[in-house]
């Protein structure tokens, strides 16, 4: 299950006339205010994919405020005051009045005040949020592009980025140029601690009761001892439980600026024309400062073996990463390489050893930058063993798969095939739609601007076989290793 | 800790009464657009000499073709003791080996190539599909022809698929929302094939000789429509196909027909330890395209679909009892869909989510809908027609499934014209004739020890053991 950017990072002989045809279509303009504006016409349909993307995920949170990117993510749905808003001072006092009575609410838990007085304050604190959710419209931006005929109106956090993801009709641009400029100044975070509920139900379904979330959870916690790679993505359950409004807004108002942000249109856009659109409204948006020294420390080199179990009411899984460094180095790239080479397809070493010839595993993917790639970060395979075959079967027959690696040199006809394959999927990326409005956000924000897309494919053509020999064995090391099992609880299933 | 306060709302002069924004922004909820009509594409249409209807669309921007075949051949065929064979069927004949290559051959070139042949299979078809960059095609739609037409079924891929059969089902208790998914489909088609699960003796059961007779019984070019777009010219591409095609001979092909289902309301509880029950109601209703159906399809929108239905916002945004809630109207072909709703919410609000959940639902029946919320969803469906046709593989695939469907070819413009006359009134009607909450099927899966109320004093309790 490699990610899409994994998949673009192994760009491989673009055919020429292809790549120069996009990259001359390409229109990039930055605003005085530091957005980067991309635009991509494509004719095929009357419709605009758009991606708004900020440098800012899970890394940047404070310790003891895991998930708020998350959070915060969520509450820039909500509107801003000329944006769902009935009554905007009434609202406005409304709000206030929420946080005072949670306020209240906290310092009499915190003083370990008696039953009564919390039970009077959680009544008056619920009864402020009634009243402030007549004052506004429930979820006003979902309203106002539903209304236009939306398609795939989503967002979504990792730990290096957030983006905002829409497609409307083209004649919408201005609408959706009115609302982000709107939220990028003005997001209200109305009905938090409602959604702070909302966002405690997610993480029950994707990291507690989702085996593969759960899994996730305690291998990255043993991989990573001191990184925030190791945290938890949506935070723990204390976390979330602990959001407050301003901790919140704080850090809304700390990251999410023009100076921080790519916005990519592709599809029905003349950008001559509609860069003056994009200027008169996220022209107007202040710029903000840039990205604080956040003292994100550095995972220290792991110098033994780390084994960690989960005991769960589930079939049994296997987890392994070894650390390894991110893009730019080089050894990044060829990681790349030696996913495909072990996961791409039927023909790939670990999916026809495993699941064809020994029928040990039902399934094995690997990842080659998991979980973000902005700092050193891991190479990941995964497997469900097929009974009556364990979890400890599948971690020899891997070790010794990953042993041929250092020991042979991949032979010219099986890189020819990752190569062939990585362009393949490159070009159909470059197909267009929300796929492409993506990727080229993620390139122009990341990777020194999206001309990288083009020259990337200049590193992997010279990547040898032994190079893979010498990351192999570089990386592929028992002490550089990680190992998560999922073990089947005992007694009832 | 920075001050940033400089740039909190700017309450600055020339903001609009304090909200924010210049004084000449417009109000987003004025704004108005002309709805643009699609443009919509129209494949050619020709008829191979074995009889083989074909889609083709021209699209030469990307040096890519693909192509998928609809076979009418789905789950609802397979025999009784044998629940399943499709799946198998499907895997098998992808990996099996095909005309002259064996399975790893078969692999090899096209993972070489950088192409793909894959077959999938539902409840109705199994599809054959190929995607290649264009330099490539004769060789891949060698293979894809092979595959479709001489399938090798290997016994030893045969035996790998269905052992990963197997595993599949020893893993399918693994997650509470799948097997509430499993339960809930097989309750509201309780009586019809599409309600029946697979088991480890069903899987067991298929032999080889059962996906011969599979092949032989359905894969006929007559029982069968190709869809074919990219990077080719028409002409030279109908030639290629009458040649890559010609060993494939007609046949008769009889499609049994069946009773729609009749499902047993009841509530039926699965018993998990999670922190989370998964909640799903409802109950079959109309086939697609029958009166009805598209009034049904707007009130399942109304119910359930996104951040504006009447289950996201009185279950998550206003209370916040789920992150994942919602509904629809599903299609049916051949017997009815169902309309339905889900929640999967904290386990100690189960019975309270339920109750609310059926209010909804109650509520649609009882008083008609606003005209502004029936805009909204109206406005949604009309406005998004534009993405009907944003890529032309969608476009032709979905014209080859209406055709083998026999659905009339202006289908979907019958279905906008009654979008656009539906009154609440109308709404109200189809609602209490078709959506009746004392014949819902309601499936919980969750744990009973943490529940707020017993299910029972809901309604008629049913306990499924976990298989």
């Amino acid at each position: 299950m490699r990610s899409i950017v994994g998949l673009l990072l192994l760009v491989l002989l673009l055919p020429g006339a292809l790549a120069q045809q996009l990259r001359e279509q390409i229109r990039k303009y930055t605003l005085d205010n530091g957005l980067r504006v991309l635009m991509v016409p494509d004719k095929t349909a009357p419709v605009i994919h758009f991606n708004l993307m900020f440098d800012v995920g899970g890394v940047d949170e404070a310790p003891g405020l895991g998930g708020i990117a998350h959070m915060v993510e969520h509450m820039a749905f909500k509107g801003t005051p000329s944006i769902g808003s009935l009554d905007w001072p009434k609202e406005k006092a409304a709000l206030e009045a929420i946080d005072k009575a949670r306020a209240e609410l906290d310092q009499a838990i915190a003083r370990g005040a008696p039953q009564a007085e919390i039970e009077r304050l959680t009544q008056a604190f619920n009864k402020a949020r009634e009243e402030a959710q007549k004052l506004a419209l429930p979820n006003p931006i979902d309203q106002l592009f539903t209304n236009n005929g939306e398609q795939g109106l989503n967002a979504s956090t990792g730990y290096d980025r957030t983006d905002y993801r829409v497609s409307l009709p083209s004649n919408r641009l201005e609408l959706y140029l009115r609302v982000y400029a709107d939220v990028m100044m003005n997001a209200v975070f109305r009905s938090f601690y409602e959604e702070v509920d909302v966002v405690l139900e997610e993480r029950r379904q994707r990291n507690e009761n989702d085996p593969n979330g759960a899994l996730t959870e305690v291998f990255l916690r043993a991989a990573f001892q001191v990184h925030p790679y190791g945290r938890p993505l949506i935070g723990s359950r204390e976390e979330i439980l602990g959001y407050r409004v301003d901790k919140a807004l704080e850090f809304w108002r700390t990251h999410y600026h023009p100076n921080r942000a790519v916005l990519v249109l592709v599809g029905d856009v003349e950008p001559e024309r509609d860069i003056q659109l994009v200027r008169r409204y996220m022209g107007v948006v202040p710029r903000g400062p840039e990205r604080p020294n956040l003292n994100i420390p550095t995972e220290p080199p792991q110098t033994a073996e780390r084994r960690v179990t989960l005991e769960y009411n589930a079939q049994p899984a296997l987890r392994i990463g070894f650390h390894k460094p991110t893009y730019p180095n080089r050894d990044a790239y060829v990681m790349d390489m030696i996913d495909a080479i072990l996961t791409e397809g039927r023909t790939s070493r670990l999916f026809r050893r495993l699941v064809i010839q020994e029928q040990a595993a039902l399934n094995v993917s690997s990842s080659s930058a998991s979980p973000g790639f902005r700092y050193p970060n891991l190479f990941v395979i995964s497997a469900q063993p097929r009974a009556p075959r364990t979890t400890a079967d599948l971690e020899r027959l891997i070790y010794e798969e990953l042993e041929r690696l250092k020991n042979e040199p991949v032979s010219p006809q099986e890189l020819q095939k990752v190569r062939n394959q990585t362009r393949a999927a490159y070009l159909r990326v470059l197909q267009g739609g929300p796929g492409l409005a993506q990727t080229l956000a993620f390139y122009e924000l990341f990777f020194g601007g999206y001309q990288r897309i083009f020259e990337e494919e200049a590193i992997y053509n010279t990547i040898t076989a032994e190079e893979i020999q010498q990351v192999a064995r570089k990386y592929f090391t028992p002490e550089n290793r990680t190992v998560a099992t999922l073990v089947t609880k005992g007694g009832s299933r | 800790m920075r001050a940033l306060w400089m740039l909190w709302v700017g309450l600055s002069l020339g903001f609009a009464q304090g909200l924010g924004v210049p004084a000449d922004w417009p109000d987003p909820f004025k704004m108005q657009f002309p709805r643009i009509q699609p443009t919509p594409f129209r494949p050619f249409e020709v008829t191979l000499t074995n009889g083989l209807r074909v889609l083709l669309m021209e699209d030469r921007r990307l040096p890519f073709v693909s192509g998928r075949v609809y076979i009418r051949a789905g789950s609802i065929y397979e025999p009784d003791d044998k629940v399943g064979l499709t799946g198998i069927f499907a895997a098998v004949m992808r990996t099996g080996g095909a005309g002259e290559r064996s399975p790893d051959q078969v692999d090899e070139i096209l993972e070489t190539l950088a192409a793909s042949v894959s077959v999938s299979s539902d409840s109705l078809f199994t599809s054959v599909a190929f995607e290649t960059l264009s330099e490539n095609l004769d060789q891949v739609l060698q293979i894809w022809a092979d595959v479709l037409v001489r399938p090798r079924f290997a016994p030893e891929r045969l035996e790998l698929e269905k052992g990963r059969a197997l595993e599949a089902i020893r893993r399918r208790n693994d997650q509470p929302t799948q097997i509430a998914v499993r339960e809930f489909v097989r309750r509201i088609n309780e009586g019809h094939p599409a309600g029946r699960i697979s088991s480890a003796a069903s899987v067991r059961a298929i032999s080889r000789d059962d996906l011969l007779a599979f092949h032989q019984r359905f894969f006929k070019p007559n029982n069968a429509i190709l869809a074919i777009t990219g990077d080719f010219r028409i002409p030279e591409m109908v030639g290629r196909l009458e040649r890559a095609l010609a060993g494939w001979r007609r046949g008769e092909v009889s499609l049994p027909s069946f009773p729609p289902p009749t499902p047993r309301p009841a509530i039926y509880f699965l018993q998990k330890e999670t922190n989370q029950s998964v909640i799903y109601m409802g109950l079959p209703t109309v086939t697609a395209f029958a009166p009805g159906y598209s009034e049904l399809d707007l009130l399942s929108r109304i119910l359930g679909d996104g951040f504006n239905s009447r289950l996201f916002l009185e279950v998550r945004t206003k209370r916040g009892l789920a992150y994942a809630t919602g509904g629809a109207q599903s299609q049916g072909f051949g017997w009815p869909g169902f309309f339905y709703g889900a929640s999967i919410s904290r386990v100690e609000k189960t019975a309270e989510v339920i109750e609310l959940m059926l209010a909804q639902f109650r509520d649609l029946r009882e008083r008609p809908v606003s005209q502004e919320e029936l805009e909204l969803f109206r406005n949604n469906i009309l406005n998004a027609e534009v993405f009907r046709f944003t890529s032309r593989q969608a476009v032709a695939e979905r014209i080859a499934r209406t055709r083998m469907l026999g659905l009339p070819p202006d289908y979907y413009e019958q279905y906008v014209r009654q979008i656009q006359a539906a009154t609440p009134a109308d709404l109200q009607r189809v609602m209490q004739q078709y959506v009746r909450p004392e014949a819902f099927v309601i499936v919980v899966v969750g744990d009973k020890r943490q529940f707020d109320r017993p299910l029972s004093s809901l309604g008629n309790v049913i306990e499924v053991p976990l298989e």
